[in-house]
């Protein structure tokens, strides 16, 4: 029997695509087999057992028998008339290979989603595009590296590919919806519905607005931390050029980095002091041979686009600081200080040093994180 | 064949005096105490009975019957021993009634007739008042700080027995001269760089400001924090004479001359348990670390290790200066008047080198670690200052830093200048006094104006660092009369530097 919608109306094949993205355990290996040879309404209904199951889902089924009980619960648990309506409540569209507004960068992919779950506008998707990621963990500046990075990127009217987590992914898309009509995209790990981290709901739904948000996983899919690695092969396929800003000697983006190089995207990294911890991935990029990016001048080049700036530099409003203060501004640019350095290398006692700090801090110089002080620059709103 | 004797007993940390009164009369031979005593009053009769007849006594072929009055409080200990003994002696007219007159004993008895000391004789000599008190030799220096009569030692209930019959004169014991345990104490020349942190020492000394130091491994807060009973001031007598009372009642070595006049400085270790730090005991009421701290400094390493419940037993005697004990069967103050000090790391991982993004903790273990200490216990520590590992050089200078003698001088003046002012110490400072005694000037009050609006400072916490800077203001000069702008951003950095490991709400 045909599972029906409420209006009576046959449901659509999207509909047993998010059940099925959706089955306990299930992987885009699994996916796509399952997917291989038959429409995905007759492949639900193979996979929950309905019907005989053709010879390579068997197989699938037979090695695991555990697979075959947990999937046969899917029937109900993964409810396809459920599912669909809670795309179409989140308003996000299922693209499987055969739709046309599938990105065609991935259509080549060797390990490409069989489905994709999108949450905005996928035409974003045709412009050129840098992806922009680096560690959660980051410093001050690195973030505002990224969003300058984002922002002149976005200015030039190319498309900033991300992945919305903390620190320099971002502070990539904070830049580049800074800029006049760009159109960010971010790749998730969860379901594209739901904003993770939960500090990214704004920016979240900004990028839904402006670009697109996209997932291989149905909407309500929890952010569980096996699936984070696996949404960096997507951006290194869909990008043109990769820049990783700062990371740490092991991180998601150096996964999103060799992913990138294996399908021969150019690869950039943002080169750092030789001590910071942060920086220690991306000097080891450097070293393995990516191009440093001191600017988006690089990027500009590696696209093939010239490198005259079209977006206008942002105006800095802050009061400038003079005398003791542009002392410990300075001392703050060259690296992270603590109270105690500055009141030493100023020439300061504590109590004139904590004065000039949080004069400095409350005019938006300076930002303090567990004692260490960092200069903030213009880009700092947005880092 | 009555006998009436003076003893006393100790109830948590205070002591009560109580009467033995021993009855010998006719009967079937037998030996019974009344009044309320517990198992270990009850082994008294074997513990009496042999020390006795070790003592070349007899035993009184008769009904023996002990009243501890007041019956109606519940007893312990086997400081009756020797007062039963006695008053056995005095009943079988082996000694006299008048011998044992304006007399009190505190005791325990071994076997062969020995005296032994048992724990709290300060508090139990204490509440005897002008009596004579006779006490084990081991326990003369307490017994001589508080009493007001005349404090006599005895080794053996033979020799007692010779003194009371006259047969000797009170004998000229001396206890035996102990090694002295009490460490030196750790001075402040050598901890190398670390100036805010010393600093902040220097201010939790002065003002008496609870102190977190949060830093990763190595970077000297357990070490920062054990110089700092040397920068408080020696206990003035009466603050002296209750840490003595406290700390004897908890049976812990006092110095040789019996008064405890340094601040003390506990450090329990994280796996504590709530009763050893709290105080208290199913029947005998024992003080706490938090008592024993009472005057000095507790300190807390590894703050996010404790317990929750454990932690949250602190907030009541951090506001009130006094742990209530209530058990079914006893209810007891024990004074837990301290500076408390901890340290934590910054996070589960230690935070690496201690840069900005060295630290590799994931959010939730970030969030579980920072959830461990609670809002309002954060918010009891006035300085809250980062500790970075010092660097190579600072090590290795050899120009040594101010030393605990400089500082404490300094630390003094502040503390005489907050008395006179205020009467207290600057912790303590009312809300509604702090215009009076710490006033801003415009400076200054613009800046906690600029960080209220900027809402990093809740109204709790402004009052909080205007008595810090108030301490700091103290420091910097003894006579300032109003706090300036620099010390009030000194005082704000010590309380909002952190408030990113603490996500205790926005405002610190």
């Amino acid at each position: 029997m045909e599972p029906m919608t409420e209006g009576g109306a046959e449901l659509p094949q999207g509909a047993y695509l998010a059940s099925l993205a959706g089955f306990s355990r299930m992987t885009t290996k699994r996916l796509s087999s399952v997917l291989a040879h038959l429409e995905p309404r007759d492949a639900f209904a193979a996979a929950v057992g309905d019907v005989r199951p053709p010879p390579d889902i068997a197989a699938l089924l037979a090695k695991d028998p555990e697979l075959a009980a947990a999937w046969r619960a899917d029937k109900s648990a993964r409810d396809p008339a459920r599912c669909w309506s809670q795309c179409l409540e989140t308003g996000v569209s299922v693209l499987s290979r055969l739709d046309e507004r599938y990105p065609a960068q991935l259509l080549d992919d060797p390990a490409a989603p069989p489905v994709l779950f999108a949450c905005g506008d996928l035409g974003a998707l045709d412009a050129r595009r840098v992806g922009i990621v680096g560690t959660r963990n980051a410093t001050q500046r690195g973030r505002e590296t990224a969003a300058q990075f984002g922002y002149e990127l976005a200015s030039h009217g190319i498309v900033v590919v991300s992945g919305l987590a903390k620190g320099i992914d971002g502070a990539a898309h904070r830049g580049a919806l800074a800029a006049e009509s760009s159109r960010p995209v971010a790749i998730v790990g969860n379901g594209p519905d739901q904003p993770y981290p939960k500090q990214h709901a704004a920016l979240w739904a900004a990028v839904c607005e402006r670009g697109v948000v996209l997932s291989e996983w149905p909407p309500g899919t929890p952010p569980d931390a096996f699936r984070f690695p696996l949404r960096n092969r997507i951006l290194a396929a869909l990008v043109e050029v990769l820049v990783v800003v700062e990371s740490r000697e092991r991180g998601g983006s150096l996964i999103t980095a060799r992913e990138a190089a294996d399908r021969g995207v150019d690869i950039f990294a943002v080169p750092g002091p030789v001590d910071s911890r942060a920086s220690a991935g991306t000097n080891q990029l450097l070293c393995d041979g990516a191009a440093p990016a001191p600017n988006v001048d690089e990027l500009l080049m590696a696209l093939g686009l010239d490198n005259r700036r079209a977006g206008r530099s942002r105006v800095d409003l802050r009061p400038l600081p003079h005398g003791g203060a542009a002392d410990i501004v300075r001392l703050c640019r060259e690296q992270a200080r603590t109270i105690e350095q500055l009141s030493l290398l100023a020439g300061l006692d504590l109590g004139e040093a904590a004065m000039g700090l949080a004069r400095l801090e409350h005019q938006g110089w300076l930002r303090e994180t567990g004692g260490w002080f960092e200069t903030i620059d213009v880009w700092g709103d947005l880092g | 064949m009555f006998a009436s004797i003076s003893s006393a007993v100790l109830i948590g940390a205070v002591g009560q005096p109580i009467t033995v009164e021993v009855h010998v009369g006719k009967g079937l031979p037998a030996f019974n105490i009344v009044g309320l005593p517990d198992e270990s009053i009850r082994e008294a009769r074997d513990r009496v009975r042999a020390a006795v007849l070790s003592s070349g006594q007899d035993w009184p072929r008769q009904r023996v019957t002990i009243s501890l009055a007041p019956s109606q409080e519940r007893k312990t200990g086997s400081g009756f021993d020797l007062a039963i003994a006695v008053g056995v002696l005095v009943a079988t007219e082996v000694l006299t009634r008048e011998s044992v007159e304006g007399l009190a004993f505190i005791g325990e008895l071994g076997l062969d007739g020995s005296v032994r000391p048992v724990r709290g004789v300060a508090p139990m000599v204490g509440t005897l008042g002008e009596s004579d008190v006779v006490v084990p030799v081991e326990s003369a220096p307490e017994a001589r700080v508080v009493a007001l009569g005349k404090v006599r030692l005895v080794r053996k209930l033979s020799e007692l027995v010779d003194v009371l019959g006259l047969q000797m004169p009170w004998p000229d014991h001396e206890p035996s001269a102990r090694p002295i345990l009490v460490a030196p104490v750790a001075d402040m020349s050598e901890v190398h760089g670390q100036p805010l942190a010393r600093l902040a020492l220097e201010i939790a000394a002065a003002g008496g400001h609870h102190t977190l130091f949060v830093g990763p491994p190595g970077s000297g807060k357990t070490m920062l924090a054990s110089r700092l009973p040397g920068l408080l001031p020696p206990l003035e007598r009466d603050r002296a004479l209750e840490v003595t009372m406290v700390h004897s009642a908890a049976g812990i070595q006092l110095p040789a001359t019996g008064l405890v006049d340094r601040s003390p400085f506990r450090a329990p270790h994280h796996t504590s348990s709530m009763v050893s730090v709290i105080g208290g005991g199913s029947n005998v009421v024992r003080p706490g670390e938090v008592s024993l701290a009472h005057c000095g400094v507790l300190f807390l390493d590894e703050i996010a290790e404790f317990p929750a419940s454990v932690l949250d037993a602190l907030r009541q005697p951090l506001e009130e200066g006094v742990v209530r004990v209530g058990r079914a069967k006893v209810n007891v103050d024990l004074p837990a008047d301290f500076l408390l000090v901890a340290a934590m790391n910054p996070c589960p991982c230690g935070g690496g080198g201690g840069g900005p993004g060295d630290c590799v903790c994931a959010d939730s273990a970030l969030q579980r670690y920072s959830r461990r200490i609670s809002g309002p216990i954060v918010d009891r520590f006035d300085l809250r200052v980062p500790v970075m590992r010092p660097a190579i050089d600072e090590l290795l200078a050899t120009e040594p830093n101010e030393s605990t003698v400089v500082v404490a001088a300094r630390v003094a003046a502040a503390r005489l200048a907050a008395e006179l002012r205020q009467g207290s110490l600057n912790r303590s400072i009312r809300v509604r006094d702090l215009d009076v005694v710490a006033p801003l000037d415009s400076d200054a009050r613009a800046v906690l104006r600029r960080e209220l609006e900027s809402d990093r400072l809740s109204g709790r916490g402004y009052h909080r660092v205007r008595r810090v800077a108030r301490t700091i203001a103290d420091l910097r000069d003894p006579g300032a009369s109003s706090v300036a702008e620099r010390d009030v951003a000194l005082a704000l950095e010590m309380r909002t530097g952190l408030r990113r490991t603490f996500r205790v709400g926005r405002a610190a």
